[in-house]
């Protein structure tokens, strides 16, 4: 029996479908990320889920009973926000306590379970203050703490750490994935951001325009993307895709008259003259050091860039860009033309109209 | 110097404006003090130096104590209702139906008419021989015959309150519907899921939000209650028997009715008094609210 089971969820807002039959079915303690840019539906998939908006058709199940037409406090879930929703004029005992104090759990016990509930998120010192008084940070663990507090079935996040600046958003993602760990709670999290959706997600759902485009671990969406809006979303810098035609099991960039080898995986899916799109990610290109028996090509590199940890070197092979993520050290300058070499294993290949993956699971 | 010369420049910028301030507000003030320590009238006599002899007449007669316990009666009944009235209003205007937005227009109507217009309006559903509320009471069987509603010393005053309230109320239900506007979604639904039912959602969560912008109507419509007239100048006239006389009235009867200037000034001077206090009492009130959230 599944924890969470969302059952072809409609949703229409007259004559717009926001979401067009949504299928994803949740073992316990797992942690689903809804992952996709703003106006999936991803947010409004959340909202069936919590009782705050109704779907047009479908069914939830938490456990072995639908909780559609059940209200909100009755679902046997918590939300966490991303504007935190903390009451502003309640001290913080009482914000975490609020839900148990509505279920009129008696105060001796409410007050337990909010000093428990501060001490794992270590806010114990804050919980006299009112919210104005809080950090971004420190609002964020309260939001958390009266989700916690009343140990639900369900945990639904709506993009909690996109108020938060970048090295405390960063700190918030450890701390949410070691309270996971901790707690093996079920969560379903809803983010745009492709870096949280990795680090969190025991699963993650790419949704695009109302339906789910790929769902699968974080690894099966970085080294097995379905299509190439997920190769396009997920990995920083994005997945560079060429065009290309296949000639004599060798991949023909457009524009150009290289031809790389295919890998034997790939070669009998496509047949001869087939025009795909090439998928290669940034990292898996390298600096080729002689005449090594890999996929390799030539490119003229425009525009070198240290981040720190790598150099992201830009370069033009016939009309196209193509971008490489290499060691920082790496001797590459603007203007010359140098080789690159593919790992085999990171070529994907997709149709040209209509974006899916061209290889066989 | 040149801190010297804004200064200068500021001064002399405001100088026109302190003129006509001056002018229409400083001096009528400063003679009605004057005139308060006189015997003055209003056509004839310059009046003579009293003393205080005007204010102990006042504060000593039955007319001041009466009208200062009606006034009262009025400002906290009538403002009380149309608290009352406006959030509830506001409640049901922040609900999405089809049509709201006709109706947030409509229910500004009564506030946006003028005074004597509502009263007027008033006087005739009140009318004791063709006013549309004794014909509803009647056809509905609640009296069996018409009454004179402004007539009659134990309902006027009712009646009074009533056309002030249709009158006022959209004007907190106007401040209680932006405030409510204001109430962040994600705390609404926050609440929703922490389980909150309608009542405990609007005492803890909603009223923090409504609470500052209502104390300003409070403050307002108070003010303005208590220094009531045109509504009841032109619906009794302070009567019958002066059971609706309000300090207001009392003033201007004093004043101009009976033409005595200096006890009207003296009169009028304590009624500002005592508006000031209310006004001074409620902007602590505002200010430590403020401080507070």
């Amino acid at each position: 029996m599944s924890a969470l089971a969302i059952q072809n969820i409609h949703k229409r807002y007259g004559e717009v479908e926001t979401l067009k039959g949504i299928d994803i079915d949740l073992e316990s303690g797992e942690f689903l990320v809804l992952l996709g840019s703003s106006g999936c539906g991803k947010s409004t998939l959340l909202n069936i889920i919590a009782g705050l908006a109704e779907p047009s058709g479908g069914d939830i199940r938490i456990g072995d009973r639908s909780i559609l037409g059940a209200h909100p406090k009755d679902r046997d879930i918590a939300m966490v926000f991303q504007s935190y929703a903390l009451y502003p004029n309640m001290s913080v005992a009482r914000n975490i306590g609020f839900g148990l104090e509505m279920r009129k759990v008696p105060s001796a016990e409410r007050e337990k379970a909010v000093a428990e509930t501060a001490k794992l998120l270590q806010i114990e010192n804050l919980l006299d203050r009112k919210p104005s008084q809080l950090s971004g940070g420190q609002r964020q663990r309260v939001a958390i703490g009266r989700a916690l507090v009343r140990n639900p079935q369900v945990f639904l996040f709506d993009e909690p750490l996109s108020n938060l600046d970048a090295k405390l958003r960063m700190e918030m993602r450890t701390e949410l994935k070691r309270l996971h760990q901790m707690l093996k709670t079920t969560i379903v999290y809803v983010t745009h951001d492709q870096i949280e959706a990795m680090t969190l997600a025991t699963r993650i759902a790419v949704m695009r325009d109302g339906r789910i485009e790929q769902l699968g671990t974080p690894e099966e969406i970085y080294d097995r993307p379905a299509t190439l809006y997920v190769a396009g979303f997920v990995g920083s810098p994005p997945m560079n895709i060429l065009d290309a035609t296949v000639v004599e099991g060798r991949l023909k960039i457009a524009g150009d008259g290289q031809a790389i080898a295919l890998p034997a995986r790939l070669r009998n899916v496509v047949s001869d003259g087939q025009r795909v799109k090439a998928g290669i990610r940034p990292e898996a290109l390298r600096l080729a050091a002689g005449d090594e028996p890999v996929p390799q090509f030539k490119a003229r590199v425009e525009v070198v860039e240290l981040t720190g940890p790598e150099l992201v070197t830009t370069a033009r092979i016939g009309d196209q860009r193509i971008t490489a993520c290499l060691p920082p050290r790496s001797a590459v300058l603007s203007g010359e033309e140098r080789a690159f070499t593919i790992e085999a294993d990171a070529l994907h290949l997709f149709d040209p109209d209509t974006g899916r993956s061209l290889a066989k699971d | 110097m040149s801190g010297t010369w804004i200064t200068t420049r500021a001064w002399l910028l405001m100088l026109p404006l302190l003129v006509v301030m001056i002018a229409v507000i400083g001096w009528p003030l400063i003679d009605t003090v004057r005139l308060s320590f006189t015997d003055a009238r209003l056509v004839g006599t310059e009046g003579t130096f009293v003393g205080l002899a005007n204010y102990a007449k006042m504060l000593g007669g039955s007319n001041f104590l009466r009208a200062f316990v009606t006034t009262t009666w009025f400002a906290v009944v009538s403002v009380t209702a149309e608290m009352v009235l406006g959030v509830l209003a506001a409640l049901l205007l922040n609900q999405q139906f089809r049509g709201r937005t006709a109706l947030r227009a409509l229910m500004i109507l009564p506030w946006a008419l003028p005074t004597v217009v509502n009263a007027t309006l008033w006087r005739l559903i009140y009318n004791p021989e063709y006013g549309a509320l004794n014909a509803a009471l009647t056809q509905i069987g609640l009296i069996d015959s018409y009454r004179s509603w402004l007539g009659e010393p134990g309902s006027a005053l009712t009646a009074l309150i009533i056309a002030d309230c249709w009158k006022n109320f959209p004007l907190v239900a106007l401040i209680a519907l932006a405030a409510l506007q204001a109430v962040p979604r994600d705390i609404t639904a926050a609440s929703l899921v922490d389980g909150a039912g309608p009542l405990n959602r609007f005492r803890y969560v909603i009223m923090p939000y409504l609470a500052g912008p209502l104390l300003v109507a409070l403050v307002l419509r108070t003010i303005e209650a208590f220094k009531v007239f045109d509504l009841i100048w032109v619906m009794t006239r302070g009567g019958p028997a002066n059971s609706t006389r309000t300090l207001s009235i009392l003033v201007y009867q004093e004043a101009f009715s009976f033409q005595r200037a200096g006890s009207g000034a003296s009169l009028a001077l304590i009624v500002t008094l005592l508006v000031t206090v209310l006004a001074v009492a409620y902007a602590a009130m505002v200010r430590k609210a403020a401080g507070a959230s």
